[in-house]
């Protein structure tokens, strides 16, 4: 396969997100990604990885390094959103992203990164696991507000 | 990982916040706005930032695998002249950035895209600190014989109008303009820094990382508000249409090309171990991710135009309309396309050539002056810049003004002596109380 380059998302890879998105999902949702991608570029450009291959972009990794959340105060690179192009799957891209943003992420003095996979997600979790993520000790919990 | 923050010594701290009153007045506005639109993101701060973990070693050029200077007269006399002009043609840059956007921030629609403008604006005023910081933080004087509190003086002082770049000299008319500036002006920035970032003056070097970070986000304020006005163009339903922002591209895009210095040159910068890259090259990388940008939007507008057709028929309707096809009344001409790089120049290689939107070339002027007229903004196209610009290509093509006359040319929209305009002090950066200065400007 040709080269992957992998390399900070920018404001020019908001189009092709979408793309991917809408291949994944089937929803066109450009304002949904124009929101989440300018939350990551305001608060850390560096952090937040997308994969090429020819010059496009076929797969896109958002996160940051948060502290404090659910009462968790250690620093910790949080997996946020990803995806990479069904015609562009089980190359490495997937992986080649987490690397580069889990680097990142201890770079940015993260000694843990942590995800959220929704329990019918089989095939997400199965990728987050092959990327050596185990349940962690909490519960997330919910309760429907009538 | 996390930059080193350093302060300004009072007197120039004191000095950039009285500008900032006088300039940027609606900068406590940000700080209202901050926790609604950037929420959890660390306040403001206005202060200089240093980052670790640079190379010690020049990274590029004659010098490579020497030691980074630390202190200019560590530099060869030569490179330390370049480096003491890219340093203040940088600040006037970010200051005269402010002056633009104040101009017409109050006019933004969405509260959303003021917040981000307001944002941007401080975060230049960040960077305007920054270089005052490397001015005033070293010695200076092997350099040059101004004193470091004179430079200061002699950046704030600029205006709309004396400013370093043509870019920084052209007044905003309508809030478009200062979107249109953050995705094509600030654009040149990141290359500027980008280049920059393997500089062999360490401090300047350091300087960057937090820079290119702030500035990744003034591109997002740019491309963002036009990927959603481009979407209500489409519709039919917004107030911005789509020659509204072609001629707003072709205001914007020459001055943009000319911050890269004449297409010939930026050889010395590299062999000194400045920048990375000639001028040519970084304005080729520049065309290219304008390209995109506007390619982008198209697709953005041919989606929203055909909201019933697929991701696969509106990019097939979109690669045929892009070929020149019309289809389904819609044709090239009511998308977004980059000017080609000689049109409306007046500086570098291209200078005052007379080429059209597209590539044609003229040999009548009146006829080349009325199709730039045309390609402008109804509001840019009365200013004194474009009138002066028509003069100087009349005179150009007649043969009364030498072309290299006319390259360095600017229209004076401003006193040069803008010093502080309050009762306080005639200096911004202030040692002994004084009197009033003038500091207005003449009304175009
Ligand atoms: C999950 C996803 C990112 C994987 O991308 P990819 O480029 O195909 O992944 P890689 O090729 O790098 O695979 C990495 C590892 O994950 C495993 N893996 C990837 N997809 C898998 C799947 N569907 N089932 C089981 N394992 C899988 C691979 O076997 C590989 O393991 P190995 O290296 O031990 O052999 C991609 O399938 C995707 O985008 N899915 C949809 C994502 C989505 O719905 N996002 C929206 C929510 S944010
Ligand atoms: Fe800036
Ligand atoms: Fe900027």
């Amino acid at each position: 396969m040709a080269d992957v380059r992998i390399r900070p998302v920018n404001e020019l890879d908001i189009e092709a997100i979408c793309r991917i998105d809408e291949r994944i999902t089937g929803k066109y949702r450009p304002d949904v990604w124009e929101d989440r991608v300018v939350y990551f570029i305001r608060r850390d450009p560096d952090s937040s990885q997308v994969a090429e291959v020819d010059g496009k972009v076929v797969g896109f990794m958002l996160g940051e390094v948060r502290g404090g959340e659910f009462g968790m105060e250690e620093p910790t690179g949080w997996l946020e959103f990803f995806g990479v192009d069904p015609s562009a799957r089980e190359r490495g891209i997937g992986r080649g992203l987490t690397d580069a943003l889990l680097a990142g992420f201890k770079k940015r003095g993260a000694h843990v990164a942590r995800t959220m996979v929704r329990t019918q997600d089989a095939e997400i979790a199965r990728f987050v696991a092959a990327m050596g993520f185990t349940p962690a000790p909490v519960s997330a919990l919910e309760k429907r507000l009538a | 990982m996390s930059d080193e923050v350093r302060m300004l010594p009072e007197r120039y701290h004191e000095a950039i916040e009285h500008w900032r009153q006088h300039n940027f007045p609606d900068y406590p506005k940000l700080a209202e706005v901050w926790p609604k639109f950037f929420p959890k993101d660390d306040a403001f701060c206005l202060c200089a930032k240093v980052a670790g973990d640079i190379p010690a070693e020049i990274e590029i050029g004659d010098d490579v695998g020497k030691p980074k200077a630390l202190e200019p007269k560590e530099l060869a006399p030569e490179a330390a002249q370049h480096l003491l002009s890219q340093i203040r043609a940088q600040a006037s840059t970010e200051f005269g950035s402010i002056q633009q956007h104040q101009m017409t921030l109050f006019r933004a629609q969405e509260p959303q895209d003021q917040a981000w403008a307001l944002r941007v604006m401080a975060e230049e005023l960040r960077h305007g600190y920054q270089m005052v910081h490397l001015l005033t933080s070293s010695d200076w004087s092997p350099v040059t014989e101004t004193k470091p509190e004179d430079m200061v003086e002699e950046i704030l002082s600029m205006q709309t109008g004396s400013h370093v770049l043509a870019a920084f000299n052209l007044e905003f008319d309508s809030f478009l303009d200062n979107v249109v500036f953050a995705a094509f002006i600030d654009r040149v920035g990141k290359y500027q820094l980008t280049m920059q970032r393997i500089s062999a003056y360490k401090p300047y070097a350091s300087s960057m990382p937090p820079m290119l970070r702030e500035e990744a986000f003034h591109l997002a304020a740019g491309v963002i508000p036009l990927r959603r006005w481009v979407e209500h163009a489409a519709r039919g339903d917004g107030y911005i249409d789509m020659p509204a922002i072609q001629k707003a591209v072709h205001k914007w895009f020459g001055r943009g090309l000319e911050m890269f210095g004449d297409e010939r040159g930026g050889q010395t910068n590299v062999k000194f171990g400045l920048k990375d890259l000639n001028n040519r090259d970084a304005q080729d990388q520049y065309i290219q991710e304008c390209t995109k940008m506007l390619d982008d939007l198209n697709v953005r507008y041919v989606r929203a135009r055909f909201p019933d057709r697929t991701r696969d028929e509106a990019d097939a309707i979109f690669a045929r309309v892009a070929s020149g096809e019309t289809v389904d009344g819609l044709s090239r001409d009511d998308l977004l396309r980059l000017p080609d790089r000689r049109f409306f120049r007046r500086r570098g290689e291209f200078a005052f050539q007379m080429v059209g939107t597209r590539g044609e070339t003229f040999t009548d002027v009146e006829k080349y002056i009325a199709h730039v007229l045309a390609s402008l903004p109804e509001a840019y196209r009365a200013s004194i810049d474009v009138k002066h610009w028509a003069d100087l290509q009349r005179a150009v093509i007649v043969g009364t003004t030498p072309l290299k006359e006319a390259m360095a040319s600017m229209p004076r929209l401003a006193r040069q002596a803008g010093g502080c305009p309050c009762g306080k002090s005639v200096r911004w950066v202030v040692d002994a109380a004084g009197g009033a200065g003038g500091g207005e400007r003449l009304s175009p």
